[in-house]
């Protein structure tokens, strides 16, 4: 008999705790009084229960268990419709502060830019899934930190994603172009130095958008491809065209002239770690029936290849690329500037991660770049000194987290880059999430 | 002109054939089937203490979708299906451990519209034999993807998750 009520005891204080257990997992572990009242009462109401058996009411208890999990588990996933929503939305976006130091010659007459503190890009990306096939991604950028001054406020992207097989997909709206490497991911923590390379801002006018519609997928294992027509850039407005090429020719789909279309196309090929291969082509008449030009196309054909190399700590990259201009002496004569048929550039960098623990990278990096805005050119232009220039940058980024980057670098100019110079410290912080 | 190529663009659209949705390469299902054959074990539970959760957060760098992961084991084997956001969306692994080691990993849903590069074999291949070191990292470098860089850490993030689980789930 006492055997019987000593094991009665030990099972009430058993049932009593697992009750505690239960309650604390699904009230928190700050329980209330009333809270643990109801749990006493339940230990002595299923104490009740027990003459049947001690292992049928472990059983039990262990059911209750179960369906009390499975419960919480339900509840996680229907809380409401503002969790239903962010389910589907993502926020994403990122930054980048540089510090530019000018030094070294300037051109004659010219005085030396002041050196220059700047919030290059704010950016915040906003996505939203409709279903499992339609999706809707967007880009906005501050760029300057506010409009005033050079700042401007851009909607770089904005398009509809059907996802519709792995062999094609669809995209509509607002784009980057898929061109080299910088345009589409440009993220600071995806690329070495400060600035991005000149080579993809002078020759591929990166960041650069259009509107259209295009078709991308996988043509076989490792081979990607993408396609498809966009508004395209107006001859217009190519100014400064020795010193920035055809950067100034970007409309950014802002009540843009819409009497050209431009078609592109990109190969890349990824089928080993480490590794991508690739070229890009955009072509399109730039002329945009300006009555200035009397009929002329102005057809702008640029093109890329690109090569990434990742293996270990080394990483490799180099891309080379080249633009021709139809009608350009005619470009020239409407507007009086001094475009060029053909112009390129080229670049290669090496990186070599010396420190790796944990989160933190440490990646030194050197990398040489070569260009040419005027490398033929009509004759109604007179060649500019500095179309033609060449830089060694050596710099480093640092980790501390995959998605925060401190970047520092110092690049010499073969020839002074305006008034800037021809010798640059910059200092950079970014981030992306 | 324009809207002759304009049509052609939405002619493309509309015959891009049947939509087929996010690409979903395997079944939860099918990955536990293939890793296990005809003896698929009991589906287990593993709950997660304020202490795993924090463990957690530090391998994901966010609080973790829910405090319990469903996982299947036998022997030293065990099987578990994650979820990671790559840059906006969620990819889902499949990853088998055996011995406190990554035996296999596999894609089985992927939702981003680029990177999916990641699912490719001879990619997933470099996780294999990886371990945990004590600092939660892999024990070893994984090779990254151009244009990818996002989907790439996710699977790693994953990978250190399984094999985080791995020894909880060996400890319970």
């Amino acid at each position: 008999m006492f055997l019987i009520v000593i094991r009665m005891i030990i099972i009430y204080i058993y049932i009593l705790m697992r009750t505690i257990i239960i309650c604390k997992i699904f009230w928190g572990y700050s329980m209330r009084k009333s809270i643990l009242g109801l749990a006493i009462t339940a230990a002595l109401f299923s104490g009740g229960a027990m003459a049947a058996s001690i292992e049928d009411k472990i059983d039990m208890l262990q059911d209750e268990i179960d369906q009390l999990k499975a419960q919480a588990a339900h509840a996680e996933k229907n809380s409401g419709g503002l969790k239903s929503f962010s389910a589907n939305s993502t926020l994403g976006g990122y930054g980048e502060l540089h510090y530019n130091n000018f030094s070294g010659d300037v051109p004659a007459g010219q005085k030396r830019a002041k050196d220059e503190i700047d919030f290059h890009r704010f950016v915040l990306f906003f996505g939203h899934r409709f279903n499992d096939w339609i999706s809707f991604k967007s880009e906005l950028e501050l760029e300057h930190s506010n409009t005033e001054n050079e700042g401007q406020v851009e909607l770089e992207q904005a398009y509809l994603d059907f996802n519709f097989s792995e062999k094609m997909n669809a995209k509509a709206g607002v784009f980057l172009i898929p061109i080299g490497f910088l345009n589409e991911t440009h993220e600071p923590p995806t690329f070495f130095g400060v600035e991005r390379n000149t080579i993809e801002t002078r020759i591929l006018p990166s960041t650069w958008w259009e509107a259209g519609a295009s078709l991308y997928g996988e043509l076989a294992p490792g081979w990607k491809y993408q396609t498809g027509l966009t508004s395209s850039l107006a001859a217009a407005n190519f100014e400064n065209f020795a010193t920035k090429g055809i950067r100034e020719g970007r409309r950014n789909v802002s009540e843009a002239p819409a009497e050209n279309i431009a078609l592109h196309g990109r190969l890349d090929y990824s089928g080993m770690p480490g590794l991508t291969v690739g070229a890009s082509v955009i072509t399109g008449k730039t002329g945009q029936d300006d009555d200035l030009l009397d009929g002329a196309d102005a057809r702008l054909t640029l093109w890329d290849m690109h090569a990434r190399y990742n293996v270990d700590k080394l990483d490799l990259r180099a891309l080379y690329a080249q633009g021709h201009l139809s009608d350009a002496q005619q470009v020239n004569d409407a507007f009086g500037y001094e475009t060029a048929n053909r112009f390129y550039g080229w670049y290669m960098e090496a990186a070599y991660h010396v420190w790796k623990n944990g989160d933190h990278d440490l990646a030194p990096f050197i990398r040489y770049e070569k260009w040419d805005t005027q490398a033929d050119i009509p004759n109604n232009v007179v060649r500019s000194e500095e179309s033609e220039n060449n830089i060694w940058t050596v710099g480093a980024n640092y980790w501390p987290h995959p998605q925060v980057v401190l970047k520092v670098d110092y690049q010499k100019y073969d020839k002074p880059d305006g008034d800037k110079g021809d010798k640059r410290f910059n200092l950079g912080l970014g981030y992306m999430f | 002109m324009l809207k002759y190529k304009l049509g052609i663009i939405l002619i493309l659209l509309l015959i891009t054939g049947v939509v087929n949705a996010i690409e979903n390469y395997l079944s939860t299902d099918q990955f536990v089937a293939e890793t296990f054959g005809a003896n698929v074990p009991k589906m287990q539970t593993l709950w997660l203490n304020k202490e795993d959760l924090k463990q957690v957060d530090k391998i994901l760098g966010h609080a973790p979708a829910q405090f319990r992961q469903r996982y299947w084991k036998s022997a030293d084997t065990t099987a578990w299906v994650l979820e990671e956001i790559g840059k906006e969306e969620l990819i889902t692994a499949g990853f088998v451990l055996k011995a406190g080691k990554i035996l296999q990993v596999r894609i089985l849903t992927y939702r981003e519209s680029r990177g999916w590069e990641v699912r490719y074999p001879v990619f997933l291949k470099q996780y294999q034999g990886l371990a945990l070191q004590s600092d939660t990292y892999l024990n070893r470098n994984i090779d990254g993807i151009s244009g990818a860089t996002l989907s790439v850490k996710a699977v790693s993030r994953m990978a250190r998750l399984a094999l985080y689980y791995d020894q909880l789930s060996t400890k319970n």
